[in-house]
């Protein structure tokens, strides 16, 4: 078993989610973002997950203290000299992406496989700013990285096949089922849940039905593990919105515009789970208040 | 001929370097706490004291590595050379239906032990990570694979089949299994000799109690029960096993906490058993220790735990109807005064009891523990699993020659 130096820039919820899951496979990681105490607070965050973990008799306590072993934090784009796989996790906005790539271009060595972790942007795009647009590929993976089986593999235009085979591996590596995508916006999991997330939104609008009953119809109608108003929630409802402008600016149609309940949320500064309140409320610990679902899209349920 | 024996653990890895030419260990050792910050490998060479070295050891890699440079040490080392290392044995957990006997280790073979970490997906990812570094480390050499289930491969159908359609059986090869068999096997085959009777003519209850623990019922040196089942998750309480458990109240428990496979696997797995109803440790030492200083619940933990175990006593005895000796052995069966005592408490009907001095001494060595009077023999014997897969490495690397 050969020891891959894997790196992850980006120490948010999906580069944690991310290091995290790397760790736990028995594989040493790194952990980069822009200073020591952003990184840290990565590391922070994937201590507190593994106790979470814990609580839910996933993990144990020498787990917790081998996993952590493995994760070093840094705010050194230089350490990514030598690794073989480097994975970018940070926030969903091409200019800052392209602007990494540019600079990792010229850091890393020359076979490494560079990962972009992307649920909407353009593998091609991105990589033509590097001079090695065949060895940048995209791997979605979804939150919570730790607990969802799935990654999408992503080719650009030039990807070439031993970059996609790497990235194969190293999704066996964290034990995912893989599917192969070809470049296009939205992949397949974005492109399909987006509109449908839209649409419940949609009918919450028009007082069709509370978020309650929305999200209870999907759950036991057809079998959805989550109802798509909490599962919007827990995605955030400012991601949910980015998703869709980038897929009405590369597509240009009419069913990706943001249904204006979301933009007002948003707007708003309810961005779901992360700030304890969306189309639900939430305690500090993330959990949902009973009750708490709107009822249309102007008032609380019971209110 | 000079074999490694290999047991690899999740975070540990035994090992032994036995000459099978003298049936002894030129060194034993442990690497333990793999993965932790402050791993510890202890070494004994037969004719010298022992050693510790603490370090970082991340992998189990790195732990073959650490033995193998132990072997060679100038000032610790029992060999001159790595090439007088011959063979490697391994230990290996779930040889499932296929593997009734020790094999060569092969390619293919490989193949087929990943097959098999479904049905043992807590121990075999470990054994094969053993084989794997030690082709990394010892490239070349010969290894045997010798599994945990072979003992039991005679045990009849009314003991292996569940109560479950029978088609579950077909298709997922659903069924008891068994381990700890070479030691079963080992500690039998060493009663036979102390009792100075043939195994055929014995009947025998074997007590495998480590962190691990497993009941095998040995007639006339067949294991023809034993408590282990499908996984080693069956039977007695273990350190951080729940042992039997009335299976609806996984799904309830699953249901009411929303719980994955994962999350309620590891629920049975690591946070069970004695650590889980103490709330102090996995280790039977630290259980006694705080149940002395009146802990309720590691009283309450160790009761369970003897109590299970006599009842298995009692239906092995039953299962074979008749009994000539009791045997204990591993961590708690060869060190454990206290729990072979309570076990055997009630136990005067069928004829078992304890002289209580004699029990007291048993530490770690051999022993007839039981009263004079006592119809039953309760025998302590130190397991040798590693002897047992020295044995069979040399028998199979010599026929592939």
């Amino acid at each position: 078993m050969a020891r891959t130096s894997i790196v992850i820039v980006g120490a948010g919820i999906m580069g944690q989610g991310l290091a995290e899951a790397v760790a736990n496979s028995g594989t040493e990681v790194t952990l980069i973002d822009k200073t020591t105490k952003l990184a840290e607070q990565g590391v922070k965050g994937i201590s507190e997950s593994i106790d979470r973990e814990i609580e839910r008799w996933g993990l144990t306590k020498s787990d917790k203290k081998a996993i952590l072993s493995r994760i070093f934090p840094s705010s050194d784009l230089s350490e990514t000299e030598d690794a073989e796989i480097v994975i970018e996790a940070i926030p969903e906005d091409l200019k800052l992406k392209r602007a990494l790539f540019e600079r990792l271009d010229k850091i890393c060595k020359k076979d490494a496989v560079m990962i972009t972790n992307t649920g909407t942007l353009s593998i091609s795009e991105i990589g033509a700013t590097t001079e090695r647009p065949q060895k940048i590929i995209g791997m979605h993976f979804l939150n919570p990285v730790t607990k969802i089986p799935l990654v999408e593999i992503v080719k650009g235009l030039k990807t070439d096949d031993a970059t996609f085979q790497r990235a194969v591996e190293f999704a066996e590596l964290l034990n995912k089922k893989w599917i192969t995508v070809h470049e296009y916006p939205g992949y397949v999991t974005t492109r399909i849940i987006v509109p449908l997330l839209n649409e419940a939104m949609h009918v919450l609008m028009e007082g069709v039905a509370t978020a309650e009953d929305i999200d209870q119809a999907m759950k036991l109608g057809f079998g959805f593990n989550v109802g798509p108003l909490t599962l919007a929630d827990m995605m955030g409802l400012d991601v949910v919105m980015s998703w869709m402008e980038n897929l009405l600016e590369e597509l240009s149609e009419h069913k990706y515009n943001p249904c204006p309940l979301l933009r007002k949320l948003v707007r708003a500064g309810h961005l779901g789970v992360k700030t304890g309140s969306g189309f639900f409320e939430y305690d500090e610990e993330g959990n949902k208040l009973e009750g708490s679902g709107l009822a249309t899209g102007m008032a609380k349920s019971g209110a | 001929m000079k074999i490694l024996v290999i047991n690899c653990g999740s975070s540990s890895v035994k090992y032994q370097l036995i000459d099978t030419d003298t049936e002894t260990a030129l060194a034993k050792g442990m690497v333990s706490r793999i993965g932790m910050s402050a791993s510890v490998l202890t070494h004994k060479p037969h004719d010298r004291p022992e050693v510790k070295v603490s370090g970082e050891i991340l992998d189990h890699i790195v732990a073959i590595e650490y033995v193998v440079a132990m072997l060679l040490s100038e000032n610790h080392g029992v060999i001159a050379d790595r090439s007088e290392i011959e063979a490697i044995g391994h230990r290996v957990v779930h040889g499932g239906e296929k593997f009734t006997e020790s094999v060569l280790i092969t390619p293919e073979l490989m193949l087929e032990l990943r097959n098999l970490i479904d049905l043992a997906p807590l121990h075999n990812p470990h054994n094969i990570r053993g084989i794997n570094a030690c082709q990394k480390t010892l490239p070349g050499l010969p290894m045997v694979a010798v599994f945990d289930t072979a003992f039991h491969h005679q045990m009849p159908p009314k003991a292996y089949i569940y109560g479950l359609p029978y088609v579950m059986y077909k298709r997922y090869g659903i069924r008891r299994y068994g381990f700890h068999g070479t030691s079963h096997q080992y500690v039998a085959e060493q009663a036979s000799q102390m009792l100075g009777k043939p195994l055929e003519e014995l009947k025998l209850i074997t007590c495998h109690l480590g962190n691990g623990a497993s009941v095998a019922a040995v007639d006339g040196g067949v294991s023809v029960d034993t408590s282990m089942g499908f996984t080693p998750l069956e039977g007695l309480l273990m350190g951080t096993r729940t042992g039997d458990l009335d299976p609806a109240i996984i799904l309830h428990i699953m249901a009411r906490e929303e719980l994955t496979l994962h999350e309620a696997n590891t629920l049975l797995n690591k946070h069970s058993g004695l650590a889980g109803i103490s709330g102090v440790s996995s280790d039977m030492r630290e259980i006694i220790e705080s149940a002395h200083s009146n802990h309720s619940n590691a009283r309450l933990a160790i009761d369970a735990y003897c109590y299970r175990l006599r009842k298995y006593i009692a239906a092995y005895a039953a299962a074979m109807g008749g009994l000539d000796a009791l045997v204990y052995t591993a961590g708690i069966g060869e060190n454990s005064p206290d729990v072979r005592e309570c076990s055997c408490e009630n136990l005067e009907f069928m004829g078992i009891r304890l002289d209580k001095a004699k029990n007291n001494q048993a530490v770690g060595q051999k022993a007839d523990i039981s009263a004079d009077d006592a119809t039953v023999r309760t025998l302590v014997i130190p397991t040798n699993e590693e002897l047992v897969i020295a044995r069979d490495t040399k028998r199979i690397v010599e026929a592939a020659k």
